[in-house]
């Protein structure tokens, strides 16, 4: 780690004294939202399942900031990561902690504005903040991140952020589904492979990678079986499967696992006993666009099931919550290069970022779409950006076109990270969701 | 005598055996209890290979085998290859041990790959015409149309037979055409590369085509199958317009259920790209050997699909969901 005093490429000077002032106050807004959040949740559907009680925990900072400590002065290493193209299972293998650092703060991203231009997208400035203030634990307690270059801000978010750890670029191809983009991709996975091991001292064998896979699959199974209640009458509310889905992001990813199977256990029971989490007939949305992050950036998701006339979101495609976990790692043959290879397709291949293009476009993406809105059955869709995400609103006409045709309605929203526009928005979100109901109504 | 008895008692015996597991196979299939094809393969694969070697010991039989395959591959593809094949399974046993030893496999180039593919038919021409050729080398004593066509399917040319090749039992210890250290060998084409071999090329030929086939299937999955003469002429008869209707059973994928994850590319066992880049509907290749490794292994419920006449008989299962992590 460079030390305090190097000369620094982008962060400004800042006096210790301001830093605290600014962290208490901001971690103490945090605590608050946090509890806030929570609370709506809970008097959304006032007959939560019990299970959510853990991932309430968890997702209080603290809980899991502690453990992560403790693991880190036993000697285990933190690897964070910005974009979901990080190969988790190999950081697994390596008997380090995987941890996603991306900030979700609104009064931090004010603080990025002394870094980069408001035109930035807020997610890359909110992180800015949190690291000039020190906020995020986990991208304190962080040893390296792994930095894949996909859109614009990612990528210079990594080289801001290399003015305090070591930043692994991972070269990402934008056109995916050629031969000579996984070869680039597999290389870059062998890169990062090679960089863990060092970090982390641990050699990555065949045993323990297996072990890891292993580790997430059965992770994606839970996950998946998540989804697949949220097809059918809610018996959740979508924001508690979206906390539940972010929780995966920084928890240990084992008593996570074991904890999403019990809330699916919970709920299958709630399911056959017909107790559901809001009226069967509401309009079921789906979101889909830029990221949002736990803890801040929970507006818009709380707008709509608070709204009047009610919605419930069955279904989302952000990489913050469904995307994270939806594609399993297919291994054929347990050798180590096979085994590398599925990982690498894994992130590659499967992620339907807006980042990608190809000769048809991000087909693949509109296929996700086309498919989720089918079969959950989805009667609205909200395509969620914010100021400065270019390539989720220039995707946008060619997802309204795709999903006009099905005569789904697509709302396009966009906000920034600020809670000001929350009155403005409720009314945009509540005519939205009118409208769907006078459409179930026809 | 009553040995000859007791054997044929015990042909039959393992025959009846045999028609039972089928059944088993069978009636597990219609349950959706197979939820690992691979294994379900496997064991029709060994049956397949038993029965096979039972039907070689009558001569009638091979002709019988001999209309089968080539009947059966036009409804059914090539089905025949990737489940029935007894040098298939000898290539699967290979692959298992280089899986034991955790050796990883290498894959073709795909232009070679294409190439091979195309090169089987030139195979299937010459090892036709070659017979012909070397009549009229050394012609046959009598010029008679019966004698010609004696000559072409049964002669001592045996053309036809390069459509048994990969069938021929793998080792037959008491009778066979290739003999070393006083124990005899059988091997698929080994009977050909003998007979168009000649003095103290016939062994060497033979072995070196022998290690060529086992050093090859163990680095390259079904190496073999890539350029399989009797796997081309499956694929003639399809080529023709006439038809093309007629294969009930293919692939189906599914567009939208596809995020084009690569799965199904990569664990294929002859590399075929089809199933991969076609954009959706039936996948019609006769690359592919319809073992279905691809459809077990997709993780997206209903994106690869099995059709036989019109009715699924197989799909792609989210797979993590029944407990099958290994």
């Amino acid at each position: 780690m460079k030390s305090q005093s190097e000369e620094k490429k982008y962060m400004p000077v800042i006096s210790q004294k301001e830093i605290d002032e600014l962290r208490n106050v901001i971690k103490a807004t945090s605590q608050r939202i946090i509890a806030e959040n929570i609370e709506r949740m809970k008097k959304t559907d006032t007959n939560r399942p019990k299970a959510m009680q853990y991932f309430d925990e968890i997702a209080n900072f603290g809980t899991r900031e502690k453990e992560i400590r403790a693991a880190k002065e036993s000697g285990k290493k933190v690897i964070g990561y910005m974009c979901l193209f990080a190969p988790i299972e190999l950081i697994l293998a390596a008997d380090a902690i995987p941890v996603r650092v991306n900030s979700g703060w609104y009064d931090t991203s004010k603080l990025g504005d002394r870094v980069v231009p408001v035109e930035v997208c807020p997610m890359v400035r909110s992180t800015i903040g949190a690291k000039m203030i020190g906020l995020s634990p986990y991208l304190e307690l962080s040893d390296a991140l792994i930095s894949a270059l996909t859109c614009d801000g990612m990528t210079k978010l990594g080289e801001i952020l290399s003015d305090y750890k070591p930043v692994w670029a991972m070269v990402l191809p934008r056109v995916k589904d050629s031969a000579r983009s996984l070869r680039l991709w597999n290389e870059e996975i062998k890169a990062v492979k090679r960089q863990i091991e060092a970090l982390t001292g641990n050699k990555i064998r065949q045993k323990q990678l297996k072990y890891a896979i292993e580790l997430t699959q059965k992770a994606t199974k839970a996950f998946r079986r998540l989804q697949e209640l949220r097809n059918g009458s809610p018996v959740i509310m979508g924001r508690d499967a979206m906390l539940v889905n972010q929780t995966y992001m920084w928890d240990d990813i084992q008593r996570w696992t074991e904890k999403t199977e019990a809330l699916c256990d919970e709920l299958e029971k709630r399911a056959r006993q017909k107790i559901w989490a809001c009226p069967p007939d509401t309009p079921r949305v789906m979101v889909t666009g830029t990221p949002m992050i736990w803890p801040d950036n929970w507006k818009l998701p709380t707008l709509i099931e608070e709204a009047n006339p009610q919605g419930v979101l069955v279904a989302d495609e952000l990489c913050s919550s469904e995307r994270l976990l939806y594609d399993p790692v297919g291994v054929d043959e347990w050798t180590m290069n096979d085994m590398l290879k599925a990982i690498g397709e894994r992130y590659l291949m499967a992620s339907t970022c807006s980042c990608f293009t190809s000769e048809d476009g991000n087909e693949d993406r509109i296929n996700w779409l086309l498919n989720k809105v089918k079969e959950w059955d989805i009667q609205g869709v909200i395509y969620y950006v914010v100021r400065g995400c270019m390539l989720y609103a220039i995707e946008y006409t060619r997802v309204k076109k795709v999903l006009d045709r099905l005569n789904i309605p697509v709302y396009y929203l966009d906000t920034e990270y600020t809670r000001e526009d929350v009155g403005q928005m409720k009314t945009r979100v509540e005519a939205f969701l009118e409208m769907l109901t006078a459409r179930i109504d026809i | 005598m009553i040995m000859q008895l007791i054997g044929e008692i015990l042909k039959l015996t393992v025959l009846a055996g045999l028609a039972l597991a089928g059944v088993l196979v069978i009636l597990i299939w219609k349950k959706g209890l197979a939820t690992k094809v691979t294994y379900l393969r496997f064991i029709i694969q060994v049956v397949a290979m038993v029965a096979i070697f039972y039907l070689f010991t009558y001569p009638v039989w091979q002709l019988i085998v001999l209309v089968v395959i080539l009947v059966m591959p036009i409804v059914l593809g090539r089905f025949f290859c990737g489940w029935l094949c007894p040098f298939g399974l000898y290539m699967d046993v290979i692959t298992l041990i280089r899986k034991a030893f955790k050796i990883r496999y290498r894959n073709l180039p795909d232009k070679l790959n294409k190439f091979l593919h195309n090169f089987r038919y030139v195979l299937l021409l010459v090892f036709l015409i070659l017979p012909f050729i070397l009549s009229l080398i050394d012609p046959p004593s009598t010029l008679e149309v019966g004698t010609l066509m004696a000559l072409l399917f049964a002669g001592p040319f045996e053309p036809l037979r390069i459509l048994l090749g990969p069938m021929i039992s793998l080792i037959v210890p008491w009778e066979g055409p290739l003999e070393i250290c006083g124990l005899y060998f059988s091997y698929p084409y080994v009977q050909e590369v003998i007979y168009y071999s000649s003095g103290i090329f016939v062994t060497i030929n033979a072995l070196i085509f022998l290690a060529l086939t086992v050093v090859g299937s163990f680095f390259v999955r079904r190496v073999w199958c890539r350029f399989c003469p009797t796997g081309s002429s499956i694929a003639i008869l399809n080529r023709l317009r006439g038809f093309k209707w007629a294969p009930v059973l293919h692939l189906n994928k599914d567009e939208e259920k596809c995020t084009k994850c690569g799965i199904c590319k990569r664990v294929c066992p002859v590399q075929v790209n089809e199933v991969y880049e076609k954009k959706g509907g039936r996948i019609m290749t006769s690359m592919c050997m319809l073992c279905f490794r691809c459809v077990e292994m997709c993780p997206y419920e209903d994106c690869l699909k099995v059709n036989l006449g019109g009715k699924t008989v197989f799909k792609s299962r989210n797979w993590l969901e029944p407990s099958e992590v290994e």
